[in-house]
């Protein structure tokens, strides 16, 4: 694969199109993240454009642990009630006290599906305690929120890897899987994505070398379903490694997924799922 | 100040990580999951008395207790050993402050005054390292498997803070990461005069730099933590492989087998079965999840429960073994 000579952290971070969302507003300078700051009414301006949010209508519901078993590995669910009708724009997954407060935002597409629950799970790393929020933009734009806390630490920092050597032998190994519902009738389906790749946070330690090891992130991620957009996805470092994603998406004819993924080295990974379920 | 490792500190990028860093004491690692916050209360006075049995001619124990870190423990969780030969002593493992490890060579020093030669580390977590400071005044070589410098360096900073969180800055004091300064990459000897102690590096199995030592002289072998008994064992390497070692240590001979965290004196192969059965038990419930297309949130609640009431700290460590477990058997 081509690797592009290495640049500096930084520079990697400034270019990076997925964190251009927080980073065009001035967010790049050093903001000390503090415990009794509230960060939100800047997150807000930054990533949402101080535009109006309803909160806790029951559009978003957000399912994430209160005390984390592992910083680095903290799994969340992002769930849209059956009771919520017609299509969604987009979500936005925000974790306030982050180093990269943006965890991730997805676009959905025509294949996204609707007329039942519809679901993403990923896992992310939690750096500190923090809030978390879901942010769903509906069909008719307005934005709808939830939040949680989560009470972990270290996920940014923390060598995920407790084998390094083990670790980079399987990178760029790829999972689609698709989960048929029980009934042939029901209008939506459930995928999954893995992907064996570091997603080096910036944060972490070379073992070796004693210096920070450069970040090397999912940047994007373009699911389509026999042809037709379920979502894009731009990721950033406050996804775990291995990056893992659970999500629904709409029936159609074959079910037959296919992702494509490319990391902020340039490198993409594509796979597609078997047909029917497997 | 001496316990602060700062060797790796770089300059920061962008963002605030580095003031991030200094606000974040926890650290999510398997020995040292931090429930209450304990920062503000100080270490309760007095050292901990290191109490240690002579379980063979010249092999020395002393017995963990089965807590999580506190400012009345001060670390005092993992078994530590020394061994006397003729000329020398060995020491296995130090407890997880400069105090109690401290405490710890004080009793060493009421057996025997000859030099200690070796401090020898069976993996690289804080409750077997931490005491390590005490016995830089006997300049001896440090010794561990050859992944536990690196293994050590990138965690050092972590581990010193979320100790401190758990204990209290006062039973801090003196504590410092030593690393080591021999490093066992094959089956080595070390010589305490007329006593051998074989030492082995282990495949990635509790973490990936177990080492395990066997005194010839007594038969008496030194798992660390590759063995657990009582106190819930805790991953933080590849379940795999430590089910795998395992059973490679079905053949293995010892007149007796000191645990990392559990009974002192145990015997060969019994003593592995109870942490053999878990591992069995957690991988089986969440391969049968995987298999059902389940989730890591659904392992977590339910793989494993079985064992729930054959293990001190289970509460503590047993979602996190799940989790660990899950992330690892889920590419199989």
């Amino acid at each position: 694969m081509p690797r592009q000579p290495k640049s500096r952290l930084g520079r990697k971070y400034l270019t990076s199109a997925a964190l251009a969302l927080f980073l065009a507003a001035g967010l790049a300078a050093p903001v000390p993240a503090r415990a009794d700051v509230d960060d939100w009414p800047m997150l807000h301006a930054a990533v949402f454009h101080n535009r109006d949010i309803i909160e806790g209508d029951g559009v978003v519901i957000l399912d994430a642990p209160a005390q984390a078993d592992d910083g680095a590995l903290v799994p969340i669910t992002v769930r849209v009630p059956p009771e919520v009708k017609g299509p969604l724009k987009s979500l936005t997954i925000v974790l306030d006290k982050n180093p990269v407060p943006v965890v991730a935002q997805l676009h959905f597409g025509p294949a996204a599906g609707e007329g039942g629950e519809r679901r993403f799970s990923t896992r992310i790393r939690v750096d500190s305690f923090s809030h978390i929020r879901a942010v769903v933009e509906t069909a008719d734009g307005k934005l709808h929120m939830t939040k949680g806390f989560i009470a972990a630490a270290g996920g940014c920092a923390a060598m995920n890897a407790k084998d390094p050597t083990a670790e980079a032998e399987g990178m760029g190994k790829m999972i689609v899987k698709t989960f048929p519902p029980a009934l042939d009738t029901t209008p939506i389906w459930q995928g999954q994505v893995m992907l064996k790749h570091p997603n080096f946070s910036g944060y972490q330690i070379n073992p070796n070398t004693g210096e920070l090891i450069e970040a090397r992130f999912l940047e994007k991620m373009v699911v389509k379903r026999d042809g037709e957009l379920v979502f894009t996805l731009d990721g950033t470092p406050s996804i775990s490694a291995n990056p893992n994603f659970r999500f629904t998406f709409g029936r159609g004819e074959h079910n037959d997924l296919d992702v494509t993924m490319t990391d902020t080295d340039g490198t993409v990974f594509q796979a597609q799922s078997k047909p029917s379920g497997s | 100040m001496s316990n602060r490792y700062s060797d790796n500190a770089g300059p920061f990028p962008v963002t605030r990580a580095d003031v991030l860093r200094g606000l974040t004491a926890l650290a999510a690692l398997p020995l040292l999951r931090a429930l209450p916050v304990r920062a503000e209360v100080s270490a309760s006075g007095d050292a901990p008395e290191m109490a240690v049995e002579e379980i063979a001619p010249g092999v020395f124990v002393h017995h963990g207790r089965y807590e999580l870190q506190s400012p009345e423990n001060l670390g005092d969780m993992a078994n530590t050993a020394f061994i006397v030969g003729d000329d020398a002593v060995a020491v296995i493992d130090t407890s997880g402050t400069a105090i109690a490890g401290e405490a710890f060579r004080k009793r060493l020093r009421e057996v025997t005054d000859k030099p200690i030669r070796y401090v020898i580390n069976t993996h690289m977590h804080p409750d077997h390292v931490f005491g390590n400071a005490a016995f830089k005044q006997d300049n001896p070589e440090f010794v561990a498997h050859k992944n536990m410098k690196a293994g050590l360096s990138v965690r050092a900073e972590t581990y010193l803070a979320s100790s401190e969180r758990m204990m209290g800055k006062e039973a801090m004091k003196g504590t410092e990461v030593i690393l080591p300064t021999r490093e066992i990459a094959e089956k080595e000897t070390l010589d305490l005069g007329n006593r051998t102690l074989v030492l082995e590096p282990q495949q990635t199995a509790h973490t990936n730099n177990d080492l395990i030592i066997t005194d010839e002289k007594t038969g008496t072998l030194f798992l660390g933590d590759l063995l657990f008994s009582r106190h819930i064992p805790t991953l933080d390497g590849s379940i795999l492989g430590w089910l795998d070692l395992i059973e490679k240590f079905q053949d293995r001979k010892a007149t007796r087998v000191v645990s990392g965290h559990g009974p002192i004196s145990m015997t060969m192969p019994s003593s592995l079965d109870d942490e053999q059965r878990y591992w069995t038990v957690v991988a089986d419930d969440i391969r049968k999840t995987i298999a059902e297309n389940g989730t890591l949130e659904q392992a977590v609640k339910t793989a494993g429960y079985s064992e729930k009431d054959k293990w001190k700290l289970f509460d503590v460590y047993h979602r996190r073994n799940v989790t660990a477990a899950f992330a690892e058997l889920e590419w199989e």
